[in-house]
């Protein structure tokens, strides 16, 4: 066994927990040494401890650097905060890093695709600014600050270069919200000067909505501010496959959370019949991050074994498997290749 | 026959109005900033970039602007002219501020977001 890495596990709520020990069955099959720390977050938290994210939890993470996250339920227009929105605003994680990559056995329309998707996290309409300003009439602060937007842009470039890529676009609305967006943009295009080897440019939000459903394969790098990012990682992700394949990534300068981007769906919660694939994709992510490109290879490797031999997929890919089915075929399949 | 917008504006319905606080918004290059109470208005909070930054602990990696959200309640009844009086207060302490924004309950429900 290679070094032991402590990694903060957050089951969340919902089908959170189930997925979270599937994904864990998997990562511990795969040869990596992992000392899980399991940690509460979200609304059964609420309940027993009056607080989304218990200073315990707050005190794991800080500690360790490092967690894997599962699903949490946030209520629509009323009740409490977003459990993911304050952990990123706990621990500054500014950067939403969501790559949508076509899965080979997965059929879809395209051929090709392959963005990597630099959502920023902290602020924008999520800076939590909302006032009825009258009896009619609610307003929401976009919050767009210089050093908040020139950081996911020196973010994203540094990512990109690193992975090798060739271009980042920045995506905005400046034609419309020109102070905001165009602080957004005016920064990307200040630290795109530093990178003259990757090729930088911009469009705007609705004609790059367009542009991905026509001709996705022409994007590589995307650069979003927080709303922007919300909505077009989803977007992406529905290109590629759908929410329950999607990886996501929250990081900060010293922190970073992974964590499947879908909801906690509770009214499967004990059923065991979910995908655990966007925990689990999630988790390849953190091993590659973990500099454990091994490990992440070969849980890739079978997990793409079992999709496309469809005998022990969930309902979703047109299976009958458990959630725990699918991922003993996956431990199975690494075993049976090793 | 009614427009669309006819039937929208039909169904405003008549709430209680109440004032229960200020928001209001600091620029400072001196860090967070300490407030005593002001006439009857108490500092609840502190936030930057929409996260709180007092009271409790903050990260000390967290990103921080020149521009502060500082959240003061009322302590007791307060009208209009009592804003009026806190906002010529703060100036007169040296604070210099971007925006203010009045805090109404509607019904005896906040009209306001908090920070996280």
């Amino acid at each position: 066994m290679g070094t032991q890495h402590v990694v903060t596990m957050l089951p969340g709520e919902g089908t959170g927990p189930e997925i979270c020990e599937a994904v864990r069955l998997v990562i511990d099959a795969s040869g990596v040494n992992i000392k899980w720390e399991y940690e509460e977050i979200g609304l059964d938290c609420l309940e027993k401890h009056g607080t989304l994210l218990p200073d315990k939890t707050v005190q794991a993470i800080a500690r360790n650097k490092i967690a894997l996250k599962g699903p949490t339920t946030t209520p629509i227009g009323t009740g409490h905060k977003s459990a993911n929105v304050t952990l990123r605003k706990v621990f500054d994680l500014y950067a939403n890093v969501r790559p949508a990559k076509l899965i080979p056995v997965l059929k879809r329309p395209w051929d090709k695709i392959d963005i990597l998707n630099f959502r920023e996290n902290t602020e924008d309409c999520y800076a939590a600014i909302e006032h009825m300003v009258s009896d009619e009439v609610a307003q929401c602060l976009k919050v767009i600050t210089w050093p908040g937007s020139y950081r996911i842009a020196e973010f994203a470039f540094k990512w990109a270069k690193a992975a090798g890529r060739k271009k980042i676009y920045c995506v905005h609305k400046a034609n419309i919200m020109k102070m905001t967006d165009g602080l957004f943009l005016d920064a990307f295009r200040e630290v795109a000067k530093k990178y003259p080897d990757i090729e930088s440019g911009d469009i705007i939000v609705d004609n790059c909505c367009m542009q991905l459903v026509r001709n996705p394969a022409q994007f590589d790098c995307l650069v979003l501010p927080n709303l922007y990012g919300d909505i077009l990682t989803d977007l992406c992700a529905g290109l590629v496959g759908g929410l329950g394949f999607a990886p996501g990534a929250n990081v900060g300068d010293n922190c970073a959370i992974f964590e499947a981007v879908h909801g906690s769906a509770p009214k499967y919660a004990g059923l065991k019949k979910v995908n655990p694939s966007a925990v689990l994709v999630s988790g390849i992510m953190m091993l590659r991050w973990m500099k454990e490109e091994a490990a992440a290879d070969r849980i890739q490797k079978a997990m793409f074994a079992v999709l496309d031999e469809r005998k022990h997929v969930t309902y979703d890919v047109g299976g009958t498997a458990t959630t725990d089915e699918y991922a003993q075929a996956i431990v199975d399949k690494m075993h049976a290749k090793a | 026959m009614p427009t669309c917008t006819d039937i929208a504006k039909a169904t405003k319905k008549k709430r209680e109005i109440k004032l229960v606080g200020i928001d209001m918004y600091i620029i400072t290059e001196k860090g967070i900033p300490k407030f005593d109470d002001i006439g009857p208005f108490k500092c609840e909070f502190i936030s930057n970039r929409g996260t709180k930054v007092w009271p409790g602990f903050v990260s000390p990696d967290l990103l921080m602007v020149n521009w502060y959200r500082c959240r003061f309640m009322a302590t007791k009844d307060v009208q209009d002219a009592d804003v009026n009086t806190f906002l010529d207060a703060l100036t007169k302490k040296g604070w210099w501020w971007s925006a203010s924004q009045k805090l109404w309950n509607y019904d005896g429900e906040a009209g306001f977001s908090k920070a996280y």
